[in-house]
């Protein structure tokens, strides 16, 4: 049994991990239901750790201080649970992938139409359907990856089961869960990408 | 010889590959291109067959290297004027950026010791062999370079072959319906060091503005730098016409190599070129694809100079590429160019962090400038009207979430550094709150709220229309409907479908 994140740490790092976002979002992303992550949410604001941006692009986002909070408790709980080799093997199976997640995004967003690159204005069925095939292709692929993290931190569960939600949905025809949603694969693989290097403490380059 | 090729003669680019090809017009047009020759897609397809290189190939690749030898002067690893090679994918048909490429080749500690007493610049020759050496591992997925320049070739030619079937690669194929069984070329060339002295410079050109259309050369230059350092977009290139104030001669040298190639494509030309010591040389050349207006005024352009006739000019348009008009920033002073990522012009405010670009975002249009973009990002970037970061590519986070959101964006500006509510660039100091103007087609970047212009070329627009009509008057047996009623691009369309009825694609483009 993989080690098992109490709740006020799951929701002060999926917020972390998000950057901002609202109640629903973040109860989503963590797998809470909304009322346990919004008395957490109050708890950690009462803390000084998180806070409510208002206006159109507002949302729930952790202080400073939440942010070093985070830093230091999933570094403790890292250590804790003994398996920081096996995050580092995935994070480095993560970083074969990436490239090749990002090419796929930006083949779904743009094209070679005679010889110049130009939107994809999503009118040629066979490309996207190729596109598509492409992605999962490359998701059974972070099979092993997310297998790792899972054994690793259960939290990391999470990911593989937004990252199949957000196929499945662009498989049935909702095609901005590719990369144009804010719960679009690329988006979940984005906040991955970010879980994994705050998780290992390792600063963007 | 059975595998190798030499950069002359008449051999297509199914055998030779696209890039070697394009140094055999060059050649062939009178214009300096560095000796070497290519090891051909059949030792490719050998390669991937057998996982090793084929039988022969071995000795033919030390007769090739005896005559580049002897062409040049030079000995491969010597200690005296060591011969010095690039090593260069290059299939018949384009992949950008997805194979090895090794530079430097044949810089063992002793060929080092060799350039540095040639040149006299030990650390020239010192960087030299330390981007080889990094390089090389690059391509052989970890594998230290030997200290054998032959045995350097040897597995470089290996690791170019062997990255036609890296995973980057057949995606890029399986996208793009090429083949997989094509199988890359591999182009060995003396160097040309764009970063041996002051008078050295590398860059990229086309015969004309690629957004416009205008018969004007366009690209960008490094000085004292390496061609690799100018894709990357790991330094701040200058705009094109700086060479011709800086070398003038080698800028002449240029912009008749472009015109001489756009009499022989008779199309817009692009090229790579480094300069070294002053004189320039030639290391790529393919017509140069143009799109949206630009794609118009040169078509039209080309009929007036008699370069092509007008039922060939309604075909080298893409009824797609008829569209709407691209706006660009009209400024003369940029501030930085960067690689445009998400295409628009955006003016707004200064916003080095997501917070300030949420916060400033209520009292009017913010830029949000960051280093690189991650999730904590994303409130800012939905806030602001665009964004600019300094490091990144096309498929980096930053340009795939600026393009789902339909933001601007300029990516990979090489001298953007983000501190403490400013920022550092082209040697300023912005503080936040500051306008600048973006350009996410060609990558600009200016101080202020710059004027746009509209690029449409509707004249030349009309006119081409009016040819696809006359076509379609004069030759359709059944019309499909008045001209004014049918959309521009349809009308295009039906001209293209009667011009390819009667000429049984004898004009479609190879």
């Amino acid at each position: 049994m993989s080690h098992s994140t109490p709740p006020e740490l799951l929701v002060l790092h999926t917020l972390r991990c998000m950057g901002a976002a609202s109640l629903p979002r973040v109860a989503a992303a963590a797998g809470l239901t909304p009322s346990d992550v919004e008395s957490e949410l109050i708890d950690l604001a009462v803390a000084g750790l998180t806070t409510t941006v208002p206006g159109e692009f507002g949302g729930w986002r952790l202080t400073d201080a939440g942010r070093v909070a985070d830093a230091e408790r999933i570094a403790d709980e890292l250590a804790a649970a003994g398996t920081r080799a096996t995050v580092e093997r995935a994070f480095e199976g993560f970083l074969v992938l990436n490239p090749e997640l990002l090419d796929l995004c930006t083949a779904w967003q743009l094209r070679s139409v005679d010889g110049v690159v130009t939107a994809n204005d999503h009118r040629d069925a066979a490309y996207d359907a190729k596109v598509l095939a492409l992605f999962e292709d490359m998701d059974r692929r972070l099979d092993h990856v997310c297998a790792d993290l899972s054994a690793a931190m259960r939290r990391f569960h999470r990911y593989r089961v937004r990252l199949a939600d957000a196929l499945q949905r662009a498989r049935a025809g909702e095609r901005e869960y590719l990369c144009d949603d804010l719960d679009s694969y690329h988006s979940v693989w984005f906040q991955l990408h970010e879980d994994l290097l705050a998780t290992l403490g390792i600063p963007r380059r | 010889m059975r595998w190798i090729h030499p950069l002359s003669g008449e051999a297509p680019p199914e055998l030779i590959g696209g890039k070697a090809h394009g140094l055999i017009v060059l050649r062939r047009l009178g214009l300096s291109v560095p000796p070497g020759f290519v090891v051909g897609t059949a030792a490719g397809r050998a390669f991937h067959r057998y996982g090793r290189l084929p039988d022969g190939l071995g000795d033919e690749l030390a007769a090739a290297v005896a005559e580049l030898e002897t062409a040049t002067g030079r000995r491969l690893g010597g200690p005296e004027r060591p011969l010095v090679v690039s090593v260069r994918s290059g299939a018949a048909v384009p992949m950008p950026g997805m194979m090895a490429t090794i530079l430097n080749l044949g810089l063992t500690a002793a060929a080092t010791d060799g350039l540095a007493r040639e040149t006299g610049d030990r650390a020239f020759a010192d960087d030299a062999r330390r981007r080889f050496l990094a390089g090389f591992e690059e391509a052989t997925a970890g594998q230290g370079a030997p200290d054998d320049a032959y045995r350097q070739l040897e597995l470089a030619v290996a690791a170019v072959f062997a990255s036609w079937d890296a995973p980057r690669a057949r995606r890029y194929r399986e996208l793009h319906d090429i083949p997989h069984d094509l199988g890359t070329a591999v182009v060995v060339q003396a160097m040309v060091f764009g970063n041996r002295d002051e008078h050295s410079a590398a860059g990229v050109a086309f015969s004309r503005d690629p957004t416009t259309g205008e018969p004007v050369p366009f690209g960008e230059v490094l000085f004292g730098h390496q061609g690799d350092d100018v894709v990357s977009g790991r330094s701040l290139t200058r705009p094109l016409r700086d060479l011709s104030g800086r070398e003038p001669a080698a800028g002449a040298v240029l912009v008749e190599a472009l015109n001489r190639l756009e009499r022989h494509y008779r199309d817009a030309s692009y090229v790579e070129f480094t300069v070294e010591c002053g004189r320039l040389w030639l290391l790529q050349a393919r017509p140069g694809r143009f799109a949206g207006p630009a794609a118009v005024r040169v078509a039209t352009d080309l009929v007036d100079e008699g370069l092509i006739g007008r039922d060939e000019a309604l075909l080298r348009v893409s009824p797609r590429h008829l569209g709407a008009a691209v706006r660009r920033i009209d400024a003369a002073d940029l501030l930085a160019r960067g690689t445009g990522a998400s295409p628009g012009v955006a003016s707004g405010r200064v916003a080095t962090s997501s917070e300030a670009a949420v916060r400033m975002a209520a009292h009017g249009p913010v830029i949000l400038v960051r280093p690189e973009t991650s999730p904590l990002d994303l409130p800012g970037l939905a806030a602001a009207v665009g964004v600019l970061t300094a490091r990144g590519g096309p498929a980096s986070h930053a340009a795939i979430v600026a393009r789902s959101m339909g933001r601007p964006a300029v990516v990979g500006v090489a001298d953007l550094t983000v501190d403490n509510g400013r920022m550092y660039l082209g040697g300023r100091s912005i503080e936040d709150g500051t306008v600048i103007t973006i350009d996410g087609t060609g990558g600009e970047v200016a101080l202020g709220a710059v004027a746009t212009v509209s690029v449409a070329n509707d004249e030349r627009r009309e006119r081409l229309l009016a040819w696809a009509d006359e076509v379609v008057d004069e030759l359709a047996d059944e019309l499909a409907g008045p001209g004014e009623q049918r959309s521009d691009p349809d009308r295009l369309r039906a001209a293209q479908d009667v011009l390819r009825n009667a000429s049984g694609d004898r004009f479609e483009r190879p």
